[in-house]
């Protein structure tokens, strides 16, 4: 019995804490302007998440060596430095954007300005990453995060043309009001949405903090083969109800206010009350994670000593760095930039970043020195190199595709 | 001496031919000490890449296997010279003696 | 105690491949360092090696050493942060040391930050609750 306890919070955290600011607010965009033809980007990227992340899970708790360590050991010091920078830079963009979507859903509800709140969402995730066992944060922001399901039922209340929508996401086309550039643009920004690389350090250097063994592989294969596609529906439920509601009106989505506007229109005020409940754990559930993210790989890279497991003053320079890190975070908020723009740029970067974090993975997941028996198979191997030809086009695409589309404008 | 002296120098022959570049030092670890001490047996020569990336071409990584062969292929031709065959060490210079030998530079499975 | 297999005579490695960028860990497991650069035994400059033997691996080093495989250039051998190779006592895919983390010179980094700025902060001295 308490096998399956833990097996289902393990699955309810992994669908709950799927979804964050850049999943939302892309999705959101996405249905409200292509409805669900870009629907087949997030099953693609959901099974892209699902290959890797469960690789450098593997590989961390057969090996004992987290994401970072491994892309420095394999990459060489330079190529791994080039890395760090770019990760770090892309990983304090999206805590930004996290920390910043926390101070737009306080606004949503009170009224009061966001840039009142950022400095406080900030202090706030401080004060959980300083204290807060390792554990208890992931499980509360998760089990929170499962409030989104409210995303699902609206859709469902709303009553739509399931025909019309099945056919937009089964057959794609580009709507008439829009270019093919912009479709593609916004196609490799949903794919950096899906697999933003911080997802893979965190769950990976998660792994080492929960101290997963051999004897964890089964729970964590089921963590992520169950949990994430099922985050993944909650992430066309958002797309679904920005397609039923907000395209037929050609409403565009600029801010929270449309976002959760299917929601209320479906649910009312309690839909409403589910949904800043979701959207708040979701964001500071992600912050956690980004916040944490910028720590292990600065501190993986330099080899320094890291974790939640241990005292702060036993990871001092870990603690620094995240320290540091809120604070770069909460000065590029506090210049006034919009967090759904920070937002979006953020992942369409993620998508440039893929190839350098997901070929080590590759690679050392076949490395026996480091996972004995547990290499990868052939399935997996030929998944992984087909899906290594879609993160080097996507991440080669992306940049040109930005500049022709006007960043989707 | 630092070990980033030795990678990366120019490797040529005692008659000044350019045999490229040496990506890797071999060690052996001898002696009872408690750790055994590592004392250097050759250096790897690769003569078309100065990096050595992701060691395929020496290892027992065989997959995957697009990456593993392109990977033997990039780096065909490197091979092993012993101490012995060693005649000077200079700045981003190593000269060999006139009859070195090319060993093999594959790394056994358990070593 | 005993001494590992790994670091037994007649084990055969790449230094590059084995050694360089590999974490360091204290005889805890507490991540110390990764290896940036390898001190050798001094071997003639220039000159012929004939009768001269083989270097050995004097120390793993770390600190501005990175910045000589990075950038090129050197900094000065007293700034070098040294390992010495006999504290050495496993050789895997992590080197780990026979020796604690606090005893080694080369983790006053650490120390001073926590001595200066993580342990000053309430709570930084306390197991997370």
């Amino acid at each position: 019995m308490k096998k399956l306890f833990a097996v289902a919070l393990g699955v309810l955290t992994a669908i709950g804490g799927f979804v964050d600011i850049g999943d939302l607010v892309t999705n959101a965009v996405v249905g409200s302007r292509f409805g669900m033809s870009l629907a087949w980007v997030v099953v693609v990227g959901v099974v892209g998440i699902c290959l890797f992340a469960n690789m450098s899970g593997r590989v961390a708790a057969v090996s004992g060596r987290a994401t970072f360590e491994i892309i420095r050991e394999r990459l060489g010091p330079r190529a791994g430095l080039a890395n760090l920078g770019a990760s770090f830079f892309i990983n304090l963009m999206t805590m930004a954007a996290e920390i910043g979507g926390i101070a737009l859903v306080l606004q949503l509800v009170t009224g009061i300005g966001p840039m009142l709140w950022m400095p406080l969402a900030a202090f706030a995730v401080w004060i959980v990453v300083w204290r807060a066992k390792f554990s208890q944060l992931e499980n509360a922001a998760g089990l929170l995060g499962l409030s989104l399901i409210v995303f699902a039922v609206a859709v469902v209340m709303l009553g739509p043309d399931w025909g019309e929508l099945a056919h937009q996401a089964f057959v794609p086309t580009v709507p008439a009001s829009e270019q093919p550039t912009t479709y593609w643009f916004y196609a490799v920004a949903l794919f950096g949405a899906a697999m933003t690389p911080y997802e893979v350090f965190f769950f990976s250097s998660g792994a080492i903090e929960e101290g997963w063994t051999r004897k964890d592989l089964g729970q964590e294969r089921v963590n992520v083969f169950v949990g994430f596609p099922l985050g993944g529906l909650l992430s066309l439920a958002i797309a679904a109800s920005a397609a039923i509601v907000l395209l037929p009106q050609a409403i565009a989505v600029t801010t929270l206010s449309q976002v959760v506007l299917p929601v209320v229109q479906a649910g009312g005020t309690i839909a409403f009350c589910f949904l800043i409940v979701g959207m708040l754990a979701a964001f500071f559930g992600a912050a956690l994670e980004t916040t944490l993210s910028s720590g292990y790989t600065i501190a993986q890279y330099f080899g320094w000593s890291w974790g939640k497991f241990r005292r702060p003053a036993k990871a001092a320079r870990f603690h620094l760095v995240m320290i540091v890190g809120l604070v770069l975070a909460l000065a590029i908020l506090l210049t006034g930039v919009d967090p759904i723009a920070v937002t979006e740029y953020s992942v369409v970067f993620s998508a440039v970043a893929l190839p350098l974090t997901y070929i080590p993975i590759l690679i050392i997941s076949n490395d026996p020195d480091y996972m004995g028996a547990e290499v990868n198979g052939r399935a997996v191997n030929a998944l992984g190199l087909i899906y290594l030809v879609v993160i080097v086009v996507a991440a080669v695409a992306a940049i040109p595709l930005m500049i022709v589309s006007g960043a989707g404008a | 001496m630092i070990l980033s002296d030795l990678i990366g120098s120019e490797v040529r022959d005692a008659s000044g031919a350019v045999l490229g570049r040496v990506v890797d030092a071999r060690f052996k670890l001898e002696g009872s000490g408690t750790p055994s001490q590592a004392r250097l047996v050759g250096i790897i020569v690769s003569p078309r890449s100065a990096t050595s990336f992701l060691g395929y071409e020496r290892n027992a990584v065989t997959r995957p296997v697009l990456v593993a062969r392109l990977l033997r292929w990039l780096h065909r031709g490197s091979f092993l010279v012993l101490w012995g065959d060693i005649a000077r060490v200079g700045t981003d210079l190593v000269e060999l003696r006139p009859r070195y030998e090319r060993m093999p530079s594959e790394l056994d499975a358990n070593e | 105690m005993m001494k590992s297999p790994t670091v037994r005579a007649g084990r055969v490695f790449d230094a590059h491949l084995h050694l360089l960028d590999r974490q360091v860990l204290d005889r805890d497991d507490t991540p110390i360092t990764t290896v940036d650069d390898l001190e050798l035994s001094d071997v003639p400059f220039d000159t012929d090696l004939d009768g001269v033997e083989a270097p050995v691996i004097v120390s793993l080093l770390s600190g501005a050493v990175l910045g000589t495989r990075i950038f090129g250039g050197r900094p000065p051998s007293s700034r070098w942060h040294r390992i010495p190779w006999s504290a050495l006592a496993e050789l895997g895919t992590a080197l780990k040391l026979d020796a604690a983390a606090d005893d080694l010179e080369v983790s006053w980094p650490e120390r001073w930050v926590r001595e200066h700025i993580i342990g000053r902060i309430p709570g930084g001295r306390h197991d997370p609750e």
